[in-house]
């Protein structure tokens, strides 16, 4: 017996919601950082792969909870793939530049560490892949259409266009990464787009300035202050002594002194962020549908200093939980206009990687 | 009992009414009728719901109630197939994990002796050079030329007695800690606060002995593949990209701390005092400077020697077997040389007095020649 649910033709408005119960996430949380320690992080894959699971049943839209597909040994033999082609051969050559003399370690260094920069790019771009692809909702695929060499290139080549810029072009360059991300995320046949001008209507260079001189500024204070810790030891060495060991005392402050830098770096740009997240949502709409995000710069600075604070009085152990608490806190900000008919939306053939993002989890630049 | 139904091809919902009968789940969706395995179906809670599907590789969806799936399925093992599924990872991961300790901890250490007597002389005096330009940048050697020159001196005469292929080079250079190690291909550095502790030219000549045995042992080269081995176990435990394996290898060259077994220790020190002994120097000066490291731990809590005894832990054991070894000799330095090594940090070939022998000034350095004292005799 059958009844199927009448197709309205016109399709309806998009509802977006997070529901995660956090506290179970605390629990979630303890067994996969004491899995994790006895297995020497290697639950790590299966571990993420949970959170994922639990965060992606937990987010609704129109009352459908999405579904995440992934498993834990896909994303273990992406790593190991990573590992072959990657950390082997990086090992080996930082081990035989030892054998060649300094001239040439030198230069295979550098080479290395380019390769390596053109190589986060391509494992952001196929991390992403991955995700869409183990994404579900109503039994229909997502998934992600675009060459990962592409996004590498522009990746590399926005991040030196930034380095030269001395940071000012990486507000437009995340952007317009974002889009190549976005814009090319397919949900069954249905078409995510990435509109850069209506992006760009969301002004992110103020708040990213108020990141820039604030470092500028925290860098000088830090310094300023590092000088200070030292000091017994620059007066020592300047007197002609030797200079002592740094005591206990001394390394606690440097420690110290390092982690406010952090924080406070984090706090600085976590407005930008906040404008960075809101421009892409501006930017991207799905079929008839728009999307605008209402996170406000406070809430993303009381969000990130929480976050961090939690991570570091759990020594890293509370991680999901924190990626929980944001996942739902950003998502149940989203907003959406116009419409669309999911019911006709079909399934793509597109079955996605059969492995997982080895590449993100080798650079650790993977966001959940 | 009433379920949502998605078929995998489309977006659409269909509500259906499901039957459980046995082993099987069974449902009819515009007239074709659905047969799913228990057996082979996955679940999963989805807030009040569980969502079935047909099993690992199908897209169509279930979404029934959770509690009358809970009492549908009753009797089923599926709660507790996930579970077994679940404990065969973790013992699986934790057996993995102990291979790749048992590799770092027995396997590499076993394997590195073979390794470093099978790696050619050119590749590890390469290395070597590799090394020695990293911590140039840490370690300046010291300026006293005439110190330097007779560091210089005692290494030529180790390696004329020792069955080495490498040159051996030794050096004093400044950094705050009391230490002296070996490199790759037979650069030696023994630290000024070193210097500054040992109360003879014995006692300093033994310290080098016992690095020049390193190098002649090839326990640096060993150390190295050891290190390399913890690289790789540390990659494939964190991954690759994050370059812990690399630093793994560049911080065992650069940061002076190449550790070598307690056998290769007792191994360097035996061999060390065969070397002074083949040479006529005497190897008296080990067990004193070994006692007084060990002394000073008990006694003082001085980092310098704090920092010492952490990679020589055993020092009072090895002071008492090298006591056994010992034999008198020559001492290593002349007191003209002896006096530039003491200032071979400090001076930087300014004017330096000689120490008193039998109460008369013999000779005065200047300029990194040794001149006579005025007013000598």
């Amino acid at each position: 017996m059958v009844v199927a649910v009448p197709l309205s033709g016109e399709g309806s408005s998009l509802r977006i919601e997070q529901r995660a119960h956090l506290p179970s996430f605390l629990g979630l949380s303890l067994k996969n950082g004491l899995l994790n320690l006895i297995t020497l992080t290697l639950y790590r894959f299966w571990g993420k792969t949970e959170v994922r699971r639990r965060i992606w049943a937990s987010t609704y839209v129109n009352d459908d909870p999405l579904e995440y597909t992934g498993r834990g040994v896909e994303l273990f033999v992406g790593f190991l793939i990573a590992l072959a082609i990657l950390g082997l051969p990086f090992l080996l050559a930082t081990f035989g530049a030892q054998l060649l003399g300094p001239a040439i370690a030198g230069l295979i260094v550098v080479v290395m560490y380019i390769g390596l920069m053109f190589l986060v790019g391509f494992g952001m771009f196929t991390a992403f892949r991955y995700m869409a692809s183990r994404t579900a909702l109503r039994g229909v695929r997502f998934h992600l259409k675009g060459r990962a060499m592409d996004y590498a290139l522009s990746y590399f080549g926005y991040g030196w266009l930034s380095a030269i810029t001395l940071g000012w072009f990486w507000p437009a360059a995340q952007r317009r990464l974002a889009g190549q991300l976005w814009g090319g995320l397919r949900f069954g046949d249905g078409r995510f787009r990435f509109d850069l001008e209506a992006a760009r209507k969301v002004g992110v260079y103020g708040p990213y300035a108020l990141g820039w001189v604030g470092l500028i500024v925290l860098y000088i204070v830090f310094a300023g202050a590092l000088f200070g810790v030292m000091s017994p030891m620059f007066a020592a060495a300047e007197g002609g002594d030797t200079p002592p060991v740094p005591g206990l005392g001394m390394m606690v402050a440097i420690y110290l002194l390092s982690t406010a830098m952090v924080v406070a770096i984090v706090a600085a740009f976590a407005p930008y962020h906040a404008a960075s997240l809101r421009s892409v949502a501006a930017g991207t709409s799905f079929e008839g549908v728009r999307f605008s995000l209402d996170l406000k710069a406070g809430t993303m600075v009381c969000l990130m200093l929480s976050n961090i604070f939690l991570i570091l009085v759990s020594l890293g152990f509370l991680m999901p939980f924190v990626q929980a608490r944001t996942l739902k806190l950003v998502i149940n900000r989203l907003q959406t206009s116009g419409a669309v008919d999911l019911d006709a939306i079909r399934q793509s053939a597109q079955a996605g990687p059969r492995t997982g993002e080895g590449l993100a989890d080798a650079f650790g630049i993977s966001p959940i | 009992m009433k379920a949502r139904f998605h078929d995998g091809l489309t977006a659409a919902v269909h509500t259906v009414e499901v039957t459980v009968d046995g082993e099987t789940l069974a449902f009819e969706v515009q007239g074709q009728a659905h047969r799913w395995s228990l057996g082979a179906v996955e679940t999963e809670r989805v807030g009040e719901a569980v969502r079935v599907a047909p099993g690992a590789r199908g897209a169509a969806r279930l979404v029934i109630d959770a509690t009358e799936w809970a009492a549908a399925t009753l009797g089923s093992d599926l709660e507790r197939r996930s579970m077994r599924r679940e404990m065969k990872l973790v013992i699986g991961l934790t057996a993995f994990a102990a291979a790749i300790a048992l590799f770092v901890f027995v396997g590499m250490p076993l394997a590195s002796g073979p390794l470093a007597r099978h790696t050619p002389p050119d590749y590890e005096r390469r290395m070597g050079e590799s090394f020695e330009a990293q911590l140039g940048v840490a370690l300046k050697p010291c300026k006293g030329a005439l110190g330097q020159a007779a560091l210089s001196r005692l290494g030529q005469r180790m390696e004329s007695a020792a069955d080495s292929p490498f040159r051996f080079r030794v050096q004093a250079v400044e950094a705050p800690m009391v230490n002296a190690f070996a490199l790759p291909g037979g650069a030696i550095m023994v630290t000024d606060d070193l210097i500054k502790m040992a109360h003879t030219p014995d006692e300093l000549a033994a310290v080098i002995a016992h690095e020049a045995a390193h190098v002649e042992r090839r326990h640096v080269m060993q150390a190295v593949w050891r290190s390399l081995g913890l690289g790789l176990a540390l990659d494939a435990v964190v991954g690759g990209g994050s370059g812990a394996g690399q630093q793994a290898v560049i911080l065992a060259g650069s940061f002076t701390d190449l550790r070598f077994s307690r056998d290769a220790e007792s191994e360097a020190d035996a061999r060390g005092q065969a070397l002074l002994q083949a040479l006529g120097l005497s190897s008296q000066g080990m067990a004193p400077f070994f006692e007084r490291l060990a002394a000073k731990g008990q006694s003082q809590t001085a980092a310098e020697v704090q920092e010492l005894l952490s990679s020589h832990p055993d020092s009072l054991r090895r002071a008492r077997e090298s006591r056994v070894r010992a034999r008198p000799g020559a001492p290593a330095f002349t007191p003209a040389e002896w006096a530039a090594i003491k200032a071979v940090c400090s001076g930087q070939d300014r004017p330096l007095r000689l120490p008193r022998l039998g109460g008369k000034r013999t000779a005065t350095l200047v300029n990194g020649s040794l001149q006579p004292a005025s007013g000598l005799e």
